[in-house]
């Protein structure tokens, strides 16, 4: 199953997004990667390169940032990924409907590719 | 299609619950081994039912009906509420629907195993709330 790495400045951002997500969206690994190695609002590449190896489950990864700085630090992780690491995509893509959609998509086991393109068509879900 | 083209005939009240499981209908039964040509004869099956809600189609059912709706690929699985389709697939666009405790929603398949996509659906919809 695809795993899904939520990055946000705030660490209770993206731990409660990662909480409705897993509420949502039952049998997705979704790990938050929020604020600074010491729980400060900012991000961490430290903690992105963390939740990615704690989200692999060997179909890949897809990463979804919430804004600003947390977009530049998760490319730099994916920039440096090793080779041979398993797939790690960077989602565009509105941070909470972004990452419900991304939860259900897998955890009905769609692919990298499909889980990033439910992200990305979140860009244009209605609310109302 | 045009929104105003719905079938009203078998949207009636819903009671039984049926288990989600496949209830496909036996009735176009597979051919013998020696089979003529397959699929292309048949028109796709088709499934309609009408659901008052218990609850409001929050996040959860609706995440619920997104992921059994990918065991049905072969269907196609539509709700409608207050006029507005979403498919079933997409769990934001069945949460952009709104529909409230109270109100009919309908659920529309299409393709193989319309029946028991439809039944699965169903029993999402009016399960008590969690």
């Amino acid at each position: 199953m695809v795993g899904i790495v939520l990055v946000s400045h705030s660490p209770a951002l993206a731990e409660g997004a990662a909480e409705l997500v897993g509420q949502i969206a039952g049998g997705a690994r979704v790990v938050p990667a929020g604020g600074t190695e010491d729980g400060r609002l900012g991000t961490s590449t430290r903690l992105i390169v963390d939740a990615i190896a704690k989200a692999d489950q060997g179909a890949g990864v897809l990463v979804i940032p919430d804004l600003g700085s947390s977009v530049l630090s998760a490319r730099a992780v994916i920039a440096d990924l090793d080779p041979g690491a398993p797939p790690v995509a960077l989602a565009d893509a509105p941070f909470v409907e972004g990452a419900v959609a991304a939860g259900v998509a897998a955890s009905i086991g769609a692919d990298l590719s499909a889980v990033a393109r439910a992200a990305e068509e979140a860009r244009d879900a209605r609310k109302l | 299609m045009p929104a105003s083209s719905e079938g009203p005939a078998t949207a009636g009240r819903l009671q039984n619950t049926e288990p989600p499981e496949n209830t496909e209908p036996p009735a176009t039964a597979e051919p013998p081994a020696t089979a003529e040509p397959p699929a292309t004869a048949e028109p796709p099956a088709r499934a309609e039912r009408a659901v008052i809600l218990p609850k409001h189609l929050h996040a959860r059912p609706a995440g619920l009906i997104a992921q059994a709706a990918a065991r049905y690929p072969q269907t196609t699985i539509e709700i409608v509420a207050d006029g507005r389709r979403a498919d079933a697939r997409s769990i934001l666009a069945v949460m952009a629907l709104g529909a409230v405790a109270g109100s009919e929603v309908l659920v529309r398949t299409a393709g193989a195993q319309a029946d028991g996509a439809t039944a699965t659906v169903v029993a999402i919809l009016t399960a008590a709330e969690d």
